[in-house]
């Protein structure tokens, strides 16, 4: 028994490799993207810019990830534009997190009153001083909760890109079945090994949520 | 892009009734797993405020363990691994049973923070009142933590709602199983994904407005950065 789980554990270890891989790419992506449309929708005078944003965000949020990645997968392929599994998964889900960012942000900036910017525009501070010293701190303060939810959600949905073949855990888990047959042992396994990867990384965000002081 | 819509107006009638149908078997199944969490969620809830230390240790650790587990992973067990043990779901009950597993975990923390939200001064001034203490759930705590609660239920339905789509993977006839059918039947997978993903937004949307729209009545008249 020992070996069988010390095998099936090794198999699956592989497969968390892939999925930190995609975890961290998708968090890049969502990261950058995701603080980008925030700025712009929470300061553009644009209606334009706003209407277009919250159409993505909304669309990309009350869709199924598994169908982003269906359509990313078999639908950017039908067209030409071929995605490796892995690569369709890391912007499949990073561009899904980029909306769940996007909301994040900008419901932080929009939590800080006004007052604060007002304050350092007139103290002299460029709108670019004041943004990056005075509201995108307290911002990132304000978002550190959501933040730890969205990365322990995002390291979950990794399992997801099982579904289009990317060779993570779940992919492994299921081409172990039904070569062994081990069904519990595996699924187990492949479970405890899920809880031990986000039970750190949700701690790690609460500890920094306590440094940084989010629930003053 | 004409082209590209073209291919619906041709399709689209052969289309739509299986989708439908589909999409009647999601609501069903999203509903049932909802159904299933919120029981589930009362029950964790309870031992949560409950005053034996156990139960509350009992019922954390399961909120903590939950949440830390990917609902495929959950389905995969309880379809595959489940017959080892002499239980055999089929794919829908399976899929009830795991949506409603893990939505409990997100459905406890809101129903929590929900009567945590009530000021215990409410409770005892009801009690002091000569109110029952059933009384003063139903009629005093429990009405003042709906309005908390709603829009964050509201959320946790739109999640089930697409974390149904997992249940594809086990063979569940929903939406997303029937649109990977029509795809492999029609070579057409841009037009079905993009279609099938506007079937779980028109049931979605609506409710995270309605979610939206309750959570800012709660919280009005801030002044905010930015603009409009």
């Amino acid at each position: 028994m020992p070996e069988v789980f010390a095998s099936i554990l090794t198999t699956l270890l592989a497969g968390a490799v892939t999925a930190a891989q995609v975890a961290v790419g998708a968090a890049l992506i969502a990261l950058v993207l995701g603080l980008g449309l925030a700025l712009l929708t929470v300061f553009t005078r644009v209606a334009a810019v706003r209407l277009v944003i919250g159409v993505y965000v909304e669309w990309m949020r009350n869709v199924p990830a598994l169908a982003h990645l269906f359509v990313i997968y078999f639908g950017l392929a039908s067209v030409g534009l071929r995605l490796s599994p892995k690569a369709a998964a890391i912007l499949g889900l990073g561009l899904v997190g980029a909306a769940i960012l996007c909301d994040v942000f900008s419901a932080g900036m929009r939590a800080l009153h006004v007052g604060q910017r007002e304050a350092a525009l007139s103290v002299g501070l460029s709108p670019w001083q004041a943004l990056r010293c005075i509201v995108l701190p307290q911002m990132l303060r304000l978002s550190m909760p959501a933040l730890g939810n969205y990365a322990s959600q995002l390291i979950k949905d990794t399992s997801i890109a099982s579904a289009i073949a990317a060779p993570e855990i779940m992919f492994y888990a299921r081409n172990l079945v039904t070569s062994t047959f081990q069904t519990p042992l595996i699924y187990a396994t492949a479970i405890l090994l899920y809880a031990s990867i986000v039970f750190p990384v949700s701690w790690a965000f609460n500890i920094a949520e306590r440094r940084l002081g989010a629930g003053r | 892009m004409n082209a590209f819509f073209h291919v619906y107006g041709e399709y689209l009638p052969e289309w739509w009734p299986r989708l439908m149908e589909a999409a009647r078997v999601t609501a069903e199944l999203s509903s049932l797993g909802f159904v299933l969490a919120l029981v589930l969620a009362s029950l964790l809830v309870a031992m949560v405020r409950s005053r034996y230390a156990v139960l509350r240790q009992v019922a954390n650790a399961f909120i903590q363990f939950v949440r830390a587990v990917p609902l495929l992973a959950l389905l995969l067990a309880l379809y595959f691994g489940l017959p080892s043990f002499g239980v055999t779901l089929s794919g829908y009950w399976a899929g009830v049973v795991g949506l409603g597993l893990q939505g409990s975990a997100y459905v406890a923390e809101v129903l929590r923070g929900g009567l945590n939200s009530v000021h215990r001064g409410q409770r005892e001034a009801a009690l002091a009142a000569g109110l029952s203490p059933y009384r003063v759930f139903t009629n005093i705590v429990l009405p003042q933590a709906m309005r908390v609660m709603l829009p964050p239920l509201l959320n946790c339905y739109v999640s089930l709602l697409k974390d149904s789509s997992l249940c594809a993977l086990i063979a569940t006839d929903e939406l997303m199983l029937t649109a990977r059918a029509m795809s492999s039947e029609y070579f057409l997978p841009l037009h079905i994904f993009v279609l099938v993903g506007l079937f779980y937004f028109a049931i979605a949307f609506p409710l995270s407005m309605v979610s939206r729209l309750l959570a800012k009545r709660l919280s009005r008249g801030r002044r905010a950065l930015g603009v409009a």
